[in-house]
């Protein structure tokens, strides 16, 4: 009932808004609200982005002091030259594991913490708090964390194994901890969402698999991930979107895209190209594929939203 | 009744200075000056701006802390695209060819009168060296650094090592590091930061060039050596370093703290880094309890040492500005690094002073007794010879550049052969280059 009531209201709302406003129908007032965010849209969004579509075609030496056009040289080199290659492989590397660890781990735990009888605010208030702190305070805790002479990691396989790897100097190592700080600072949010989806599943699918005596595989397999599906695909795009454009801080306080650009993500790229090397038009190039990116991963994540919520209030 | 009289003078005359610094206020030059130096210089540099301001009523000079030194030449760039560049602006070695190409700042020695010009003969060889361009003095040059050794005294009496006596050449330094781990002194003989910096020091020590056209100093350089005998000694030296378990770093590239964190903790017993911590230094090691010794940048064996590239930064004009407000900001320059500002300047940030004057008289203060662990660093600056290979290559993507050659050092340590990792890093060098010159032209 209560839940009926939650989608209802804001259908009201809507309903009763367009009946009574006797302002809805002069258009020019409309406009006349509106212009202050249009004004800002277009100042600080969409203007940039034309700006960085018209950079990305030229080259482009200090700052705009002079341009040159070249057409898609830009774009030619970010595809052809081995350096870009090497992010684009990084950066694959980089999301496919980020995304696939994080909820991963989430899932999990969100299905211990869900089946744990006392406590489970405790566990959950511990299990969230990363998520409340910034990625840079994430990226300076693994940088400590995996130092190779000063570490806490190093220190303690030095007391068990007598071993000490140099987890930052090594392609594969430094790739790992980098994914391992962007999956710890995210596991929160992907453990919030299922839990909150597990707790909204429909007990009666629950109560029958249970009485058909399928065991905890089984019932995982066959009837938790079903249907926690809608909750997957949405948490997929907005993983997705983390790894690809959230992970800036922990590039640049772990490894500033090294050892040998082993970790350079296409964020930290976009960056050190722009304001590092002055290459703007090359930079402008970047944001301009990530901005596709973005601009697709948005469109699906408003999809798959609209169906998440769908889900939870059909009885 | 004291206090309250003290109180209404000081207020009378504060009044009196206002109202003259009032009447003044039109003959007033106003220049302004940009610089990069964070932390405790800034109030260092602002006490010295109003010592200057008041001695030289005629003048007010404004200086503002603008960030990291890229940020500090990118809101240049911006401002001048603007028209409201300032007059004085803080850039740092690495910058210089693409602070020319800006065409935004004019040389320093340009328009200068002859006794001026005789004055700026006073700044230390190899220093103005690398600011000397096409023949002129261009900037000004201002904290100045380079690589010296670092040593815990302490860590070699105990491995065994003359405490007094550090290594000084690439073989010394394995002899000295094998001794130190082998002895279980330290953990790890060494450690430097993971920088290019380091490897440019090498390249100079050696006599050798980093780019053609001497450097980029004789015309426009067009490609880079970065697969040259020198560069393959010091890689090869310091790969053996590292894969013997004797160099140390925090596996982070350019992670200065990181090496300093492990010097400091005792975790090495040598550290290669810049003089301008000798300070730093000095005070970690009377706090933490040991005896810190310096010693000059070791050379490779058997060669001669040519000497150091003086890095740090320099300060520029920039031009299209009122003749008055060009002489303003000269005078003031001038006098930021005159002789006695120079000491004042060394004493109050470790930076070394750009004059030789200023190195006479810290010498005759017998500063070098009370602070010795400043000695390797002078001596190795003036005992530098002043040639193509001292004065540094002028590139325009340095940086960029910087963060390649840092690459291949990363690479190299981590199994990749010398020689292809340094022809990688060459052939990105060079396309970076040409890039770079293309986009200038």
């Amino acid at each position: 009932m209560l839940r009926g009531g939650w989608i209802q209201s804001p259908l009201c709302m809507e309903r009763c808004m367009n009946i009574s406003t006797p302002f809805s129908s002069n258009r020019w007032l409309g406009l006349l609200f509106l212009l202050p965010t249009l004004l800002i849209l277009v100042m600080f969004l969409y203007g940039p982005i034309l700006e960085t579509l018209r950079l990305s075609f030229h080259q482009v030496a200090f700052l705009g002091l002079r341009e040159e056009f070249c057409g898609l040289g830009n774009y030619r080199d970010l595809f052809f030259e081995p350096g870009y290659r090497r992010m684009f492989q990084a950066t694959l590397i980089f999301t496919f594991f980020t995304v696939t660890g994080g909820m991963g781990l989430g899932l999990l735990l969100a299905l211990l913490v869900h089946g744990v009888k006392g406590g489970r605010g405790f566990y959950r208030l511990f299990l969230i708090w990363p998520y409340a702190l910034s990625p840079a305070v994430a990226g300076v805790i693994f940088l400590f964390l995996f130092s190779n002479q000063v570490g806490l990691v190093n220190a303690g396989l030095d007391a068990l194994f007598g071993r000490h790897p140099d987890w930052l100097a090594s392609p594969a190592l430094a790739m790992t901890v980098v994914v391992g700080a962007a999956i710890w600072k995210n596991i929160g949010y992907n453990l919030i969402f299922y839990l909150a989806a597990l707790s909204s599943l429909p007990r009666d699918v629950l109560e029958a698999a249970r009485m058909d005596g399928a065991g905890h595989v089984m019932r995982l397999l066959r009837v938790f991930l079903p249907l926690l599906a809608p909750m997957t695909l949405f948490l997929l795009v907005v993983n997705l979107m983390y790894a690809v454009f959230d992970v800036f801080p922990v590039v640049d306080l772990i490894t500033k895209g090294g050892p040998s650009d082993a970790t350079l993500l296409m964020i930290y790229s976009l960056y050190r190209d722009g304001f590092e090397f002055l290459k703007t038009g090359s930079a402008a190039a970047q944001s301009v594929l990530l901005l596709g990116a973005v601009a697709f991963l948005t469109l699906v994540k408003f999809r798959t939203y609209g169906r998440g919520i769908h889900y939870g209030g059909r009885q | 009744m004291v206090k309250w009289a003290r109180a209404a003078c000081s207020i009378v005359l504060g009044l009196v200075m206002a109202g003259s610094a009032l009447a003044a206020a039109p003959k007033k030059v106003e220049v302004t000056f940009w610089h990069a130096m964070g932390g405790g210089n800034i109030a260092f540099i602002e006490r010295m701006v109003a010592d200057f301001n008041f001695t030289h009523p005629q003048i007010e000079v404004k200086a503002e802390y603008k960030g990291s030194y890229r940020d500090t030449l990118n809101a240049t760039i911006l401002a001048h695209r603007q028209k409201k560049s300032p007059h004085m602006v803080h850039i740092f070695e690495v910058g210089t060819q693409m602070a020319l190409d800006s065409g935004i700042f004019t040389p320093f020695a340009q328009g200068l009168e002859a006794s001026a010009l005789r004055d700026l003969e006073d700044y230390i060889p190899p220093v103005a060296n690398y600011y000397t361009i096409n023949g002129q003095f261009n900037s000004i040059p201002w904290n100045s650094s380079n690589p010296v050794l670092y040593y815990n005294k302490d860590i070699f009496r105990k491995a065994g090592l003359d405490p007094e006596n550090p290594p000084k050449t690439y073989g010394e330094i394995m002899k000295a590091a094998e001794q130190i781990v082998r002895s279980k002194a330290a953990v790890k003989g060494i450690t430097w930061p993971l920088h290019s910096w380091f490897v440019e020091q090498w390249i100079s020590m050696q006599g050798a060039l980093l780019a053609n056209n001497e450097n980029g100093r004789a015309g426009r350089a067009t490609e880079t050596h970065l697969d040259s005998p020198a560069m393959m000694r010091t890689a090869t030296w310091w790969k053996e370093l590292y894969d013997k378990g004797l160099y140390a770093y925090s596996g982070k590239p350019e992670d200065w703290d990181g090496a300093n964190k492990l010097f400091v903790s005792g975790q090495t017993g040598m550290l290669i880094t810049s003089t301008s911590d000798v300070t730093f230094h000095q005070a970690a090691a009377f706090e933490n309890g040991y005896a810190l010794g310096t010693g000059p940048l070791p050379a490779p064996d058997g060669m001669e040492r040519n000497g150091v590239v003086v890095g740090g930064a320099s300060i520029w004009m920039t031009r299209d500005k009122s003749p008055e407000e060009m002489e303003a900001a000269r005078t003031f320059l001038l006098w930021l690094t005159n002789t006695e500002n120079g000491v004042r300047w060394h004493k109050g940030t470790g930076y070394f002073p750009v004059r030789t004057s200023s190195c006479d008289v810290v010498k005759n203060q017998g500063w070098f007794e009370k602070n010795p662990a400043y000695t390797a660093a002078f001596e190795q600056l003036l005992s530098t010879r002043v040639n193509r290979a001292s004065q540094g290559a002028l590139l325009g993507p340095f940086p960029e550049i910087r963060t390649i050659i840092t690459d291949a050092m990363q690479q190299i340590l981590s199994g990749t052969p010398v020689e292809k990792a340094l022809k990688e890093a060459d052939t990105r060098a060079d396309k970076a280059l040409q890039d770079y010159n293309r986009s200038v032209k």
